[in-house]
């Protein structure tokens, strides 16, 4: 068994969320605050203003003129989409280069945040939640975890891969049993520490269902949920888990939706794939 | 040759190899015509184009009943015969726990044979469903295709 404390002293190694992104994320929650307040705060930071820049002017947004300041694109694109742009380049040298345990090839893991923060954007939108940023972060960092928990997981895949496969477990539950640890527990133990909301906490910890059995699933979780298995769905930088994930009728039935409403999702995130992998390549 | 989500492509060079990534639930579809050394690979998403006709028309890739179609046309097109093509399907893998509703693997699946069957096609291999994804690759020289499942080594087929 491999020990636990040391797992969790790895969290250590992570490189922190900037703390432009907690300080922007206040600012949006706050109903008092400005965009120039907003353009300020990013401005002060020179590689994220370049960064950001870079990503307006990307294909994604497909703007038909240049955006050269951050007032400008706070003002073009509106303060939403900015402060999800910062929170994805905050995130991404985390989740970049996760390979091993999970068999994945370099970025996978960063494709799959940000297409799963992109797609519960959407069905947030759908039911009528509009720009939720927490909704977006915890899409995005959700799986976090991974990230640290992928050295063990190569150590114990043989081990993981059977209980899948011979017992009928869902990877993270086989994570658990051989490791000690899941990455979703993992995960919310990060997001403890980085001093996120304690909504936020729990959602990383239950997006896959039942890990605390006596969890309230909140449309936010149900959200998330959606977007995750729609992502491994998808195969959008899928790796050795798979689909061997755990769907939730519960938290199904609460979103309401119907398997059309489902089919409709999917085929409007196929339409704007190829550019969300610009978006992916560029931040 | 990388065949992306709701993408197709179809070749009579030589060199080329067809290779489409990460198949989920969606599904895809291999066709190779060894005769002039036609290879074709579709990578679809969803069962029926009826959900949304527009979308259907501008990506027909996207759907099997639009795609299929496309797929063969665009073989013909290079001289490939129907009656000589040797077909591969994988992909169509499903969450635990589903238990029928929003199964899109199989619903997927069902598509597949479904419009193979009404037009005699047969199936000479098929590798669907589980809970894994899979990745396929297709050579035009010799008409080979290899499938590999994450976590797993390439198999060939």
């Amino acid at each position: 068994m491999i020990d636990l404390k040391v797992i969790i002293g790895n969290i250590g190694k992570l490189k922190p969320l900037p703390q432009v992104a907690n300080r922007i994320m206040e600012l949006a929650a706050d109903p008092k605050s400005s965009l120039a307040e907003l353009s300020e705060v990013i401005s002060y930071d020179q590689a994220l203003t370049a960064n950001l820049l870079r990503v307006c002017n990307s294909t994604y947004f497909g703007l038909s003129r240049q955006i050269e300041s951050i007032h400008q694109a706070v003002l073009i694109l509106g303060m939403d989409q900015v402060v999800d742009l910062i929170l994805l380049s905050g995130a991404a040298e985390n989740l970049k280069n996760v390979e091993k345990g999970y068999d994945l090839s370099k970025g996978d893991l960063w494709r799959y945040s940000v297409a799963s923060a992109i797609l519960a954007r959407d069905i947030a939108e759908r039911k009528g939640i509009r720009n939720n940023h927490m909704i977006f972060t915890a899409a995005l960092l959700k799986d976090i975890g991974k990230a640290v928990l992928a050295d063990c997981v190569a150590e114990s895949f043989e081990q993981i891969n059977r209980l899948v496969t011979e017992q009928g477990m869902s990877f993270r539950e086989a994570e658990k049993q051989a490791i000690g640890i899941d990455h979703a527990e993992l995960g919310a133990m990060i997001a403890l520490k980085w001093k996120f909301s304690p909504k936020m906490v729990a959602i990383i910890k239950n997006h896959h269902p039942a890990v605390d059995a006596s969890y309230d699933y909140d449309l936010e979780t149900c959200i998330i949920h959606l977007a995750d298995i729609l992502c491994m769905t998808m195969g959008i930088g899928v790796g050795a888990d798979g689909l061997a994930y755990r769907f939730n009728q519960e938290m199904m039935a609460k979103l309401g939706f119907s398997e059309r409403n489902l089919f409709e999702i999917i085929a409007a995130f196929g339409e704007k794939l190829q550019q969300v992998e610009e978006l992916i390549s560029l931040s | 040759m990388v065949v992306g989500v709701s993408d197709m492509k179809v070749s009579n060079d030589l060199e080329s190899v067809l290779i489409t990534y990460s198949l989920g639930s969606c599904i895809g579809i291999a066709v190779y015509d060894p005769v002039v050394k036609v290879g074709g690979l579709l990578h679809f998403m969803l069962p029926e184009s009826e959900l949304d006709p527009v979308k259907a028309q501008h990506n027909p890739c996207m759907f099997a009943d639009t795609g299929i179609p496309l797929l063969y046309k665009s073989a013909y097109m290079l001289g490939a015969k129907k009656q000589r093509m040797r077909v591969i399907v994988v992909g169509g893998a499903k969450i635990i726990d589903q238990k029928g509703f929003f199964n899109i693997g199989k619903r997927n699946h069902m598509a597949v044979r479904k419009i193979f069957w009404k037009n005699n096609v047969v199936i000479d291999y098929e590798d669907v469903g589980g809970n894994v994804n899979r990745t396929i690759r297709l050579e035009t020289c010799s008409g080979q295709a290899w499938v590999k499942v994450s976590g797993k080594s390439e198999i060939k087929i």
